[in-house]
């Protein structure tokens, strides 16, 4: 009188499988829940009785035991509703125990109509490893389509479920996502003038560089940091399934899989959901959610202090671990953080037309603010000056897609390095080709300009990209000069 | 009168003015002495203590802290401080006090970027003209100006409201010993030891008025020190210069009221020394540092005093972005230019 049948549980994004053991025994009818379950698996106990007897069956009058194995993993989320009524129909003998084979997930509705459940993806992960045909509500398969090597089928009820997995019905095809559409939301085709902005905006997006945007209001910042999701080259495969899993780790789906995402967490909100984390099993954060994407702060210096913290050592690491109590999860992070900031609260400091009103003690406040926490971990800063009335009113400059080539271009470079510029270490640039001159410019910009250490190897990964652009293996002076304009805290 | 007892005097710190009716009232500083020991006089009870110090340990206190007494009459007092009406009777001195009158540059403490700008630019081409420039040492325009002056490599003169131990604002204490580092000099009427009180300041202006040729007010508003520098000055028959701002900015108002009442409205540094050079014409020490004259740089050719945005200078230099972009880093790099948000500046 026992049944096992296969979930998942997800453990920061990575999916784990879960075993659902039902054992149906002597004694007064019981219904009990074990293996660390929080409230809403909890509850799967009241959906799953009616869902089955809705359906059709008798639900078993006797001492009722559900297993979620390991037992240490924290469950959460109405998900084990499918597998636990499978287990439970199968362990009753309602059903013959061929049911049992398959890899379930699914929220059942007190009719027994299955709902959408978060981990749909991880389940099709699951089932590509263990081999056996994935069972999953029509909204969730979609996401587990994506990957390779998965039987996924699309069910709609309880009793669908049974016969699909029975083999008696094929199942439902996963509905197939819309066509992709690559075509960004802003183009850079519409921004107008700003020629040094859109090439930061290209080197940046080349070697993965973050970027910091200075300007007075209405100059375009925010227009042009949007831009970067359009030139940036769509994922690889590899890094798309990365990047849904994290998304579905946070129970969205990704529209467009390949497109890299773009992230622009409101000011307002909390370290939580920023970083990751919550209450009962941790969440991902806007952090991961950007993961091989662009995570855009607007308004930089609005931001609380304590929440750019807490930012610092995620974006150097690419991870962010979140201990809780019981469990501790890692997150993947690997993101380009953009950021747009106003030089001063008024707006105006280094306006020629319009005069800033801000004292300069209001000034060194404004920028000790972002300074302390964040200001030095960009790699890249560039100002964004207002458009005088001819710019405005002139034509837009080249399209995304162009820019993109050039972009893919110096990125292929960088692969066959085997690494992103950003994430060169010392080592590595050490061993760059450099050319004459190129060291003695920075070393006289320690000496001039008070480039800290940190800032050295910044400056050098972006005169990487440069010459990236460029198509030359060595860097030369000129891209060193480059690079050191774009160099932050100017 | 004696100089142990002027010297007494002096450390009793009370404001200026009523020292010197004091002495009038008395007739020398020996007698105002003694009213203070006898109570006659209401003083504060440091000033009475003060006033009843031994001759010798005054100068042993200026010994420690290697302050100079400079006494009006003497050879090493300027003689252009020497003229003015309730000129200092003893001058406390760090560093070296030039004896060529100097160009006071002023203006308010809640300056704006474009004060700053402007008063560092006037501070440095002072100092390359050779002119010593005067100051207050404050948070701001004052401070601004020493920096420039220290940056050009000129004589600097920071007139305190405080006594010569004591740097106010604190922040200010490198620039402190840049000045004097720089040839230059700290001067106070004040006593070791005086804290900055608000009611000192005014008073202390006259020094700044009378140890210059000419004021110059970068930034002011209608009321403050720069403007009472400004009457002191006009008082004192030094010509006042005023750097004309918006109409409706308040920190500009003062100036803009200067130039209404016909002070002389002065434009860029160039413009400055010009004027100066009518003002007086002195045998100014150069200062050695003399920019020399460099192989001009296509690109620095294009830069107007205001400076030029990358965008333009790509335009009018007809090249690439990304070449403009490296000739600005080389440029900077070799302290040819500064760039300021998304302008390229001239030095």
């Amino acid at each position: 009188m026992f049944a096992a049948v296969t979930s998942i549980a997800l453990v920061g994004v990575e999916p784990r499988p879960v075993r659902v053991e039902v054992h149906v025994g002597g004694g007064k009818q019981a219904f009990h829940l074990v293996g660390l379950p929080d409230t809403a698996v909890r509850e799967a106990k009241e959906r799953v009785r009616s869902a089955v007897i809705s359906s059709g069956y008798r639900f078993p009058s006797r001492r009722l035991t559900v297993n979620l194995a390991p037992a240490e993993i924290p469950k959460a989320g109405s998900a084990y509703d499918l597998p636990i009524a499978l287990g439970v129909l199968a362990a009753c003998g309602a059903v013959p125990p061929g049911v049992t084979e398959v890899v379930a997930l699914g929220e059942l509705a007190l009719d027994g109509t299955l709902r959408q459940a978060r981990g749909g993806l991880g389940a099709g992960i699951v089932a590509a490893q263990v081999g056996l045909p994935c069972l999953l509500p029509h909204a969730s398969a979609a996401e587990a389509a994506l990957v390779g090597g998965a039987d996924v089928r699309a069910v709609r009820s309880l009793p669908h479920a049974v016969a699909t997995s029975l083999g008696e019905d094929p199942g439902d095809m996963p509905p197939v996502p819309a066509a992709e559409s690559t075509v960004p939301a802003v183009d850079l085709g519409q921004v107008r003038g700003q020629a040094v902005a859109r090439r930061a905006l290209e080197v940046a997006a080349a070697g993965g560089h973050h970027l910091l945007f200075v300007g007075p209001p209405g100059a375009g910042k925010t227009m042009l940091a949007r831009c970067l999701a359009g030139i940036l080259p769509l994922l690889t495969r590899q890094d798309a399934l990365e990047v849904a899993q994290a998304w579905a780790a946070a129970g969205r789906p990704r529209p467009s899989p390949s497109v890299p995402p773009f992230r622009s967490p409101h000011h307002s909100a909390t370290p939580a959901a920023i970083v990751g984390g919550g209450s009962g099993v941790p969440i991902p954060g806007e952090l991961t959610l950007a993961h091989h994407g662009v995570l855009f702060l607007d308004e930089l210096g609005e931001f609380p202090p304590h929440l750019l913290n807490a930012l610092r050592q995620p974006i150097e690491e690419g991870r962010v671990h979140i201990a809780r109590k019981g469990v501790s999860v890692t997150f993947p992070c690997s993101t380009q953080v953009t950021a747009a900031s106003n030089p001063c609260p008024c707006g105006y400091a280094g306006d020629r037309l319009i005069v800033c009103r801000c004292s300069p003690r209001a000034i060194d406040r404004y920028r000790q603010r972002l300074s302390g926490p964040l200001l030095d971990r960009f790699d890249m800063q560039v100002a964004v000056p207002r458009l005088d009335a001819d710019e405005l009113a002139g034509a837009g400059g080249e399209r995304s897609d162009r820019v993109r080539l050039r972009v893919m271009a110096a990125r292929r470079l960088q692969n066959e390095r085997g690494s992103l510029n950003r994430t060169l270490g010392r080592e590595r640039l050490d061993q760059m080709e450099w050319g004459e001159g190129a060291h003695a410019l920075l070393r006289s910009a320690v000496d001039r300009l008070g480039l800290s250490g940190r800032g050295w190897d910044r400056v050098r990964r972006v005169a990487c990209t440069i010459a990236d652009l460029d198509g030359s293996r060595q860097i030369t002076a000129d891209h060193m000069a480059e690079a050191l304009t774009f160099r932050a805290g100017t | 009168m004696s100089r142990p007892a002027r010297l007494r005097l002096a450390f009793c710190g009370l404001h200026p003015l009523r020292t010197s009716r004091l002495i009038a009232e008395y007739g020398t500083a020996e007698g105002v002495l003694d009213a203070i020991a006898r109570r006659r006089i209401e003083v504060p009870e440091a000033a009475r203590q003060a006033a009843a110090r031994k001759p010798g340990r005054c100068r042993q206190i200026l010994d420690r802290l290697g302050v100079m007494p400079v006494w009006r009459g003497d050879p090493g007092y300027p003689e252009h401080l020497d003229g003015v009406p309730d000129a200092p009777d003893v001058l406390f001195v760090r560093g070296s006090l030039p004896l060529v009158p100097g160009v006071a540059i002023v203006g308010t403490r809640r300056c704006t970027r474009y004060g700053l700008g402007l008063a560092h630019a006037y501070g440095r081409a002072c100092a390359e003209a050779g002119w010593p420039v005067v100051s207050g040492l404050a948070r701001g325009i004052d401070g601004e100006a020493h920096r420039g002056i220290v940056s050009g490599g000129g004589i600097g003169v920071a007139v305190l409201g405080s006594g010569p131990d004591v740097v106010y604002p604190a922040q200010n204490r490198d620039l402190f010993s840049d000045l004097i580092a720089g040839g230059g000099a700290a001067v106070t009427e004040y006593p070791p030891g005086t804290p900055p009180e608000g009611w000192r300041f005014p008073p202390r202006n006259r020094i700044i008025s009378g140890l210059a040729a000419a004021v110059v007010v970068v930034e002011a508003a209608e009321v403050g020190g720069a403007l009472i520098t400004a009457g002191l000055a006009l008082e004192q028959g030094r010509p006042v210069f005023a750097v004309p701002g918006d109409v409706e900015r308040e920190t500009s108002r003062g100036c803009n009221l200067l130039v209404r009442d016909g002070a002389v409205p002065v434009l860029d540094p160039d413009d400055l020394i010009e004027a100066l050079s009518l003002v007086a014409s002195l045998e100014l020490p150069r200062p050695s540092r003399v920019p020399g004259a460099q192989n001009r740089h296509p690109l620095l050719e294009h830069l107007g005093p205001s400076g030029a945005s990358l965008e333009e200078l790509a335009g009018v230099l007809g090249v690439a972005v990304p070449e403009v972009l490296a000739q600005v880093g080389r440029l900077e790099l070799a302290g040819l230019l500064r760039r300021r948000g998304g302008l390229v500046l001239p030095l």
